[in-house]
This record gives C-alpha cells, sequence and structure tokens, in this order.
C-alpha cells in the first residue's frame, strides 16, 4: 500500500463518519425546527456533500483493491462513528453498547481477514 | 425524539432493516459495477469517476438514495451510536448471502468473525429495544 492510498483510505473514512455526525444533527434539527428551517437544510446537505465524495473516493478505491482488503477499514467506522457520536453529538455511551461496538467491529476485521 | 411510538411499516426498527437491505443490494452492485470499469491506468481513476460508465453503479446510486431517505428516518428516532452498529448486521448478510447464492466457501477464522459480530449485534440491540419501549 502507497502513502497515496493510505491517505484516500484515511480521507473515504472520515468523510464517510463525518456525513453521518451531519445526519444525524440534520435529523435532529428538524426534529426542533422543521424541514424547511434553513439551519436543517444546510447542515443536511453538507451531509450529503460529504456522503458524496464518500462514495467516489469508494469507488476508486474498489476499482484498486478487493472488497475483502477494503473492509477492515469499514469495520473500524463502526468504533470511530459510535466514539464520535459519544463525545460531539452527546449520545450516552454504555459499557454494553461500547462492548457490543468492539465486538462487531472485531468480527467485521475478522471475516475480512479470512 | 416524538412521542407517539410509530408503529408498523413506519416503525424504526423495520425501516433499519429496510436499510440493511438496501445498503448489501447496492454494496453487490458497486463491486460488480467497479470491477466492470475497472482502468487503472487512467489518472482520474483514482476518484472513481469512471465508474459512472457502468449502468450498475447507476442503480447502485438509485438505491443508495432510496436508503439515504430511509437513513435519515431511523436517525430521527434511533441514537447514531446504537443505529450504525446495528446497521453492520450487513456485514454478516454479505458473506453468507455469498455462501448460499454464489456457493463460495466461508473458512473457519470468517465464521468465527460472523459469530462475533452477531453477539455484538446481539448486546447492542438490547439498548436499542428498551429504546423502543420509550418511543
Amino acid at each position: 500500500m502507497t502513502w497515496w492510498s493510505l491517505i484516500l483510505i484515511l480521507v473515504w473514512l472520515g468523510t464517510f463518519v463525518a456525513g453521518q455526525l451531519f445526519f444525524k444533527r440534520a435529523m435532529e434539527s428538524s426534529g426542533v425546527a422543521g424541514f424547511r428551517n434553513r439551519q436543517t437544510i444546510s447542515i443536511l446537505s453538507a451531509g450529503i456533500l460529504l456522503m458524496t465524495v464518500s462514495f467516489f473516493l469508494n469507488l476508486g478505491l474498489l476499482q484498486r483493491f478487493d472488497l475483502s482488503y477494503l473492509y477492515p477499514f469499514q469495520g473500524l467506522s463502526v468504533i470511530i462513528i459510535t466514539l464520535m457520536a459519544a463525545v460531539i453529538l452527546k449520545e450516552k455511551l454504555t459499557l454494553r453498547l461500547t462492548i457490543g461496538t468492539l465486538l462487531i467491529t472485531a468480527g467485521v476485521v475478522l471475516v475480512s481477514m479470512s | 425524539m416524538t412521542n407517539n411510538r410509530p408503529s408498523g411499516f413506519a416503525n424504526p426498527l423495520f425501516q433499519l432493516g429496510l436499510n440493511i437491505i438496501c445498503v448489501v443490494l447496492y454494496e453487490l452492485l458497486l463491486k460488480a459495477g467497479a470491477k466492470a470499469t475497472a482502468d487503472p491506468s487512467t489518472s482520474w481513476s483514482w476518484v472513481g469517476i469512471t465508474g459512472l460508465a457502468s449502468p450498475l453503479i447507476w442503480l447502485a446510486i438509485v438505491v443508495m438514495l432510496l436508503d439515504l431517505v430511509i437513513w435519515l428516518y431511523v436517525l430521527k428516532y434511533i441514537p447514531l451510536s446504537i443505529a450504525f452498529p446495528l446497521s453492520r448486521l450487513v456485514d454478516v448478510l454479505v458473506p453468507i448471502s455469498c455462501w448460499l447464492i454464489l456457493k463460495e466457501g466461508i473458512s473457519s477464522l470468517r465464521w468465527c468473525g460472523i459469530v462475533l459480530v452477531i453477539i455484538g449485534l446481539a448486546i447492542v440491540a438490547k439498548p436499542a429495544a428498551r429504546l423502543e419501549e420509550r418511543l
């Protein structure tokens, strides 16, 4: 793996995680202020933009690497998103949720290694 | 979070199930489309734009857009830290559907991984179920 592909994988993951956080924020905002609200629309648009960037990077990476090679990175997104949701969105992270998330991440990595 | 709990088709957990089906579908479509259009010699191929030449990719995009609406609906009701791990049921369904439909082999290490994901999902699903009661 070259430095270039590592950077692309990180950007792909980063935009994906950020996009999910924006989506959740947008839905929170829509619950308070409605869908026509300017804030809701701009947060949602930012999320869609990030997801679009992530989508094309994923496509480019899929053309180069096997899905099984890229999968462990996707597995990492589970733990990153759960952590970020706790830190940024202030969602409650219980011990139970942490253990479950870690098991899912480990499982995804195992699935892709074999 | 709203006070009246949506049931039946509008149930957020049912919608999460629909979301998972959509993701399995578009992941397979994306891989097939990406494979069909792979041409690493062009300089722009890193950004994946050449994939748009495949009709499979366009079909995948349609499924993704549908999935986006479903996913946003799910996020309206379920915290991201619970909904996202649950959505990774995909990682179990993809290899199992390859095993059942395409008769691909699954190594013992991969079975271990699948079991780990299922246990993890069961653990995460408990708070989701409790959330359901509160909705």
